[in-house]
């Protein structure tokens, strides 16, 4: 009995607890909206108080930053040498709260409704959720010369584009961007690392390195046919002609192609036109053409029928067999395959990316590369330090530090040469490839989602070992150099076009498209469709085409379209009109 | 109650049990309620307590504005949104999908299980049988996301490792490869298949253990009188187990609605998505994926409704039917 | 406990009949067993060499390297600990209160037994939602801590009938007479009806611990944030997820992305072949455990088929 009466006790204790905690609750979450708002302003007094400048980070103060960071890259090892330079240089610890990117909508959801969040957030969504939902403060007052200087200019020639309306009518900055603002000289004109229909190297070198210039589907496809009569297998397994990537996430793959045929440039599902104005394409005739081409070339057994059903690591896997022979895609998502091959030697497996168009049309297919905007990282309003965590991203974004983050440390990661230009040894380069390594010696994660100085340093090293133009030319393989030799080019840029400056509004695949809004509905409406037919179209037998064609338009006319292309206009207008300026 | 009559010296012998109405009995029975009403306001508390966020289905539910009450109320537009125009279609086939997969394996399920478990009850050898018993029960314990990758890879053509087409094609059974996930016919099929494999082992052990409670006597009378292995299965064996099974029955036809989810999750696409997207993979997509947790909160509501009215109905015909209840 | 007595000679009947039946199991079992082997030769197998296709059920290149990715990641420790802690809390904390709970709703004449099934059984039925079970927790100050693991999980409806429909197989006359000698309710559960049930309560324990052990959900939804509560499910995930896009960055979809300035990172394995190393890194710990509960499982099970 009396032990029974102890359980019993125990559970009227945790039931108790229970009433009391939703009761305290309600009135701890008023109080901490109430205090958000106040709390920059407090800062700003204390700060400007003390001198006007931000707390300097030292290990006689050390300081624990909590991060939430929505990356596909692991939390680093406890033995990381950078984080322990983090501890002994500046007493920062982080500790890292990381989501994948694939389960970061339901997080964010439970997040956004539990209200508290900690210091640092790292978001990616375009959605912007965590500003709408009132996650971040606002970043102005410290955005100064004399507080945080670096972030202040590295968001400066940009205010208007960064500024973002949280829903209370105002604009500020909350987020820093995580990509693409560049200082100095922009290198690095050697990898291509975007949009293109891949061709395998061995492909060209076989065919006699035949002039890529004036591309088109026929052409493009010819030469694929060719090359896979010739040789019905490689390495023992079917050649595959043609890969269409349409995995979950990914359907871009299969749905952007008829854009860049028409010669427009990236901007996601709409093409815009000499007026600024905005229409969806993909009812239109320049898609119709390029699904009515695959569809023939798939009754000539080019088209890979397990396309439409693999996953994404499946479609890895099979590129990295070295049997498939061109696909459409952006040179960064296949990344991991063409590694594999490298490491197997098989260079001529590997692809180098053309451009076919329509009928002659000036193909469009580089940009210049855009800034992100709404991702990177924020400051959250449950953050008792903000000072501390402002100043740690500043410090952060000082060369020294930008270096450490990216090249490494000097004598470990890479030397200095002669002319003052780093380089790296072979070994160097290598144990970059190796995941284990890597988690003991980078900090990917958070340099994912940091701000970066792009560009070239203060000493005309380029930002990164991936846009230092020697170290390209120091790990060309004897294969890559005999291949851009016969072709009389440099460098993988020289395969793509010039690209043009880019219209002030561009892209426009990241105009936000409000949450709950019709235009955000209608968006998902439209990638469900085109999975539902396109593939169907794709491969029917030729004769079917048409039918199947015209259903795919019925269902896109059942979609509210018109919501999207309401939105991305009334966009296109905003940042014509604000995007001029900077502060 | 009678006991205690008859034994207590001053009272008169009767046959009949004092009544002591509602508060009466549960104070004579306190310990058993000390014992199950705390247990019973926990439960209330985990699992009725958060019922009440279905107001959530009634508005237009943001969740950066945490308290329930300021949010903006929108009666039943949300039902609306989610039962006509292009929305409806999709989530009214999804309803047809999500029933059909789970019927279907749901009977294949119970049929194999049975037969399964009939043959396995035949087996003499304790050993050959332990090991069976072993092995059909390991895929088990693998996580779902696990199987439908290798259900993935099993399905694929040969030369991506597809097992069930290399196996078909030795045989002679089919020239070409079936591309089993690119056609929607198929991918019920799948559902079911994959299932089956799953837990087929690990569904019949309660059948197994059903048939150890069948009294021996009874097949030894069969045996005197001649029967042989199938009559017995059939005049014993199952009769013997058919409580076990129309139990599980009632609470799988409560489960109806739920269909899985990783499976279609990872094996669904374009080319099969008519035929393999089910409710839960619509709530991810249009409600939790859009920040649309109201819509999301409003499929679920429907799945509850229709799940308890199907179990009340399944325990009802039941009981009226003679067979074992489940309440 | 035999169903089958063995004094009768066999028939060419009987005899083909058998040899079908062992011939099926075997090629069942074979059915079963054959991804789990592919899958245990792909982990050994060298990652690059998979991709070339053809590993059947033994590897090609042997390599440990997928399981040095693995067990490089020093979380996955403590995970280990902190999974295995978890599988004990919720498999004695269930065990108990199930069986007591059980307990009181096999008592014929219990008033309140109906009312409690009927509220237990429709549980199975309903689920209140991501958010609105969020904010309990967070209201009860459970997220971040270890008490979410096991608190809100104590009672399966499932268990319950499983365990009461066994408990109604115990004769009353042991209950009886030990009423007669005096002793209180919870006293003859703990001490007649509890042993009594060690069978069923061993099936319980196993499907309880599979179901704990395999979760991740709950460490992802409220303890993300403190890396010493991770369970070695969730740490697993986050591995293939960093293996899959180690050669791409975090972008967003929506029509296209930027193009990267970190080209060339990737590793020296294959998402394929790391995950064919965490699945059996996962499943190993339970294929260990079960074998010793597996003499329990026929007897311990029962549902239905005991008169009211």
């Amino acid at each position: 009995m009396k032990r029974f009466a102890l359980i019993l006790l125990a559970l009227v204790l945790v039931l108790s607890t229970a009433a009391c905690g939703s009761g305290a609750n309600t009135t701890d979450n008023s109080a901490s909206t109430v205090a958000s708002s106040s709390t920059p302003a407090s800062e700003t007094s204390t700060a400007a108080a003390s001198g006007s400048t931000l707390p300097a980070l030292t290990p006689d103060k050390p300081v624990t930053i909590s991060a939430w960071l929505t990356s596909s890259f692991a939390a680093p090892a406890a033995d990381n040498k950078i984080t322990k330079l983090l501890k002994d240089k500046l007493g920062v610890t982080i500790n890292y709260e990381i989501i994948t990117p694939d389960n970061a909508d339901q997080k964010t959801g439970v997040m956004l409704a539990g209200g508290e969040y900690p210091d640092l957030v790292g978001a990616t969504d375009l959605n912007g959720r965590f500003i709408t939902g009132k996650a971040l403060i606002p970043l102005d007052d410290y955005l100064t010369a004399d507080k945080a200087d670096l972030l202040f200019e590295h968001v400066r020639p940009y205010w208007n584009r960064l500024a973002t309306d949280a829903g209370d009518g105002a604009k500020h900055i909350y987020i820093f961007p995580n990509y693409n603002r560049y200082y100095g000289e922009i290198t690095g004109g050697t990898n291509y690392g975007a949009s293109g229909f891949w061709i395998q190297k061995a492909l060209l070198a076989d065919q006699n390195y035949p002039d890529l210039s004036n591309m088109t589907l026929e052409k493009y496809f010819k030469m694929i046919e060719d090359y896979k009569t010739k040789y019905p297998t490689i390495d023992g397994q079917p050649t595959i002609g043609y890969e269409i990537l349409a995995s979950t996430g990914r359907e871009w793959g299969m749905t952007n192609p008829p854009e860049y045929l028409a010669g427009a440039p990236n901007n996601g599902g709409v093409i815009v036109d000499s007026n600024n104005v905005a229409t969806i394409f993909a009812n239109k005739d320049i898609a119709k053409r390029y699904f009515q081409f695959l569809n023939q070339m798939n009754a000539k057994g080019l088209i890979d029928r397990e396309s439409f059903t693999q996953t994404y690591d499946q479609y890895l896997a099979k590129l990295a067999t070295g049997r498939v022979l061109g696909m459409y895609d952006q040179r960064w998502d296949f990344g991991n395959a063409n590694d594999a091959l490298v490491s197997q030697k098989k260079d001529e497996r590997t692809w180098v990316s053309t451009m076919p168009t329509y009928d002659g049309i000036a193909p469009y297919y580089a940009d210049r590369d855009v800034m992100n905007i709404n991702q990177g990282f924020g400051v959250s309003v449950s953050c008792k330090q903000p000072d501390v965590v402002v100043s740690f991203l500043n410090t952060m974004l000082s060369e020294e530090w930008q270096k450490i983050l990216n090249w490494g440390i000097e004598g470990e990661d890479y030397s200095v040469g002669a002319d003052g230009k780093f380089v790296r040894s072979d070994a160097q380069r290598q144990q970059q490839k190796d995941l284990v390594w890597r988690s003991s010696n980078l900090l990917e994660a958070f340099r994912d989602l940091a701000p970066k100085h792009q560009g070239s340093y203060s000493d005309g090293n380029a930002f990164s070992p991936d846009t230092q133009p020697s170290e390209f030319f120091a790990t060309l393989s004897d294969y890559d150099k005999n291949f851009l030799t016969s072709y009389g080019k440099q460098t993988w840029r020289d395969f793509l076009n010039q690209p043009p400056e880019n219209p002030v509004y561009y892209p426009c695949w990241n105009i936000t498209l409000p949450d709950g809004s019709d235009a955000q509905m209608a968006n998902t409406q439209m990638t469900d469709t085109a999975l539902q037919f396109l593939p169907k179209a794709i491969l029917a037998a030729p004769s079917d085409f048409e039918n199947i064609w015209k259903q795919y338009t019925d269902a896109i006319a059942k979609v509210n379209t018109k919501a999207i292309e309401d939105v991305v206009n009334q966009g296109i207008q905003d940042r014509i009109a604000n995007w001029g300026g900077s502060k | 109650m009678i006991t205690k009559t008859l034994t207590s010296p001053n009272n008169s012998i009767s046959l009949q049990p004092k009544r002591k109405g509602f508060w009466g009995t549960v104070i004579s029975q306190r310990e058993l309620v000390l014992m199950s009403v705390p247990i019973l306001l926990y439960k209330i508390l985990f699992s009725y307590v958060p019922i009440t966020g279905w107001t959530m289905a009634f508005q237009n539910f943001k969740p950066a504005i945490r308290s329930v009450w300021k949010q903006k109320w929108v009666g039943f537009d949300n039902f609306v949104k989610l039962f006509t125009g292009i929305n409806g279609e999709r989530f009214i086939r999804d309803i047809g999908n999500t029933l059909a997969q789970s019927f279907i394996t749901l009977v294949l399920g119970y049929v194999c299980a049975i037969a399964l478990a009939l043959l396995l009850n035949e087996v003499k050898s304790m050993g050959f049988k332990r090991v069976i018993q072993n092995i059909t029960y390991m895929p088990h314990f693998l996580s779902w996301i696990i199987v439908a990758g290798l259900v993935s890879t099993m399905l694929a053509v040969p030369s991506s490792g597809g097992m069930v087409n290399q196996v078909l094609m030795t045989l002679h059974i089919i020239k070409e490869p079936i591309l089993f996930l690119s056609n929607p016919n198929y991918f019920w099929g799948v559902v079911a298949g994959s299932n089956l494999w799953k837990e087929l082992g690990w569904n019949t052990i309660i059948y197994l253990a059903a048939m150890t409670a069948i009294n021996p006597s009874l097949y030894e009378a069969a045996d005197m009188d001649g029967a042989n292995r199938f009559q017995k299965m059939l005049y014993i064996t199952l009769p013997g187990i058919k409580a076990t099974i129309v139990v599980l029955l009632i609470m799988s036809i409560g489960w109806i609605l739920e269909a899985g989810f990783e499976i279609q999750y990872f094996l669904g696409n374009g080319l099969v998505v008519e035929k393999s997207e089910i409710i839960d993979i619509f709530v991810l997509r249009y409600g939790i994926q859009m920040g649309n947790y109201s819509l999301a909160t409003v499929a679920g509501m429907f799945k509850t409704v229709v799940s308890i009215i199907l179990i009340s109905g399944a325990n009802f015909i039941s009981g009226k039917l003679g067979e074992e209840k489940l309440i | 406990m035999k169903i089958r007595i063995n004094n009768k000679k066999l028939t060419t009947g009987d005899i083909a009949f058998n040899t079908f039946n062992y011939a099926f199991l075997i090629i069942l079992s074979a059915a079963m067993l054959y991804p789990l082997l592919n899958t245990l030769a792909i982990s050994f197998n060298d990652g690059m060499d998979t991709v070339r296709g053809g590993i059947y059920l033994w590897p090609r290149m042997f390599s440990t390297r997928n399981y040095y990715i693995v067990f490089h990641m020093d979380t996955i420790y403590s995970a280990f600990v902190v999974s295995v802690t978890k599988t004990i809390v919720i498999v004695i904390t269930n065990l108990f209160f199930t069986s007591m709970l059980a307990y009181t709703i096999s008592r014929k004449d219990y008033i309140l037994r109906k009312t409690i099934t009927v509220i237990f059984v429709l549980t199975m039925y309903f689920n209140a939602g991501l958010i609105p079970n969020y904010m309990l927790i967070r209201d009860l100050h459970m997220i971040n801590t270890f008490t979410v693991y096991w608190l809100p999980n104590i009672i399966s409806a499932f268990n319950l009938i499983v365990i009461r429909t066994y408990i109604k197989t115990i004769p009353e006359s042991f209950i009886e007479s030990a009423k007669i000698d005096g002793a209180r309710e919870f006293r003859i559960f703990l001490q007649i009806i509890l042993p009594l049930c060690i069978p069923t309560l061993a099936t319980i324990a196993l499907f309880v611990a599979v179901g704990s052990w395999n979760s991740w959900f709950d460490t992802f939804l409220y303890n993300s944030a403190k890396q010493n509560l991770s369970t070695l499910q969730y740490e697993l995930q986050k591995l293939l997820a960093s293996a899959l896009n180690a050669g791409t960055r975090t972008q967003s979809g929506g029509g296209g992305a930027n193009a990267a300035a970190q080209a060339g990172s990737s590793n020296v394995t294959t998402p394929q072949a790391l995950r064919a190393a965490i699945t059996v890194v996962a499943a190993v710990p339970i294929l260990v455990v079960y074998p010793f509960l597996q003499r329990y499982f026929i007897n311990g099970l029962a549902i239905g088929g005991v008169k009211e």
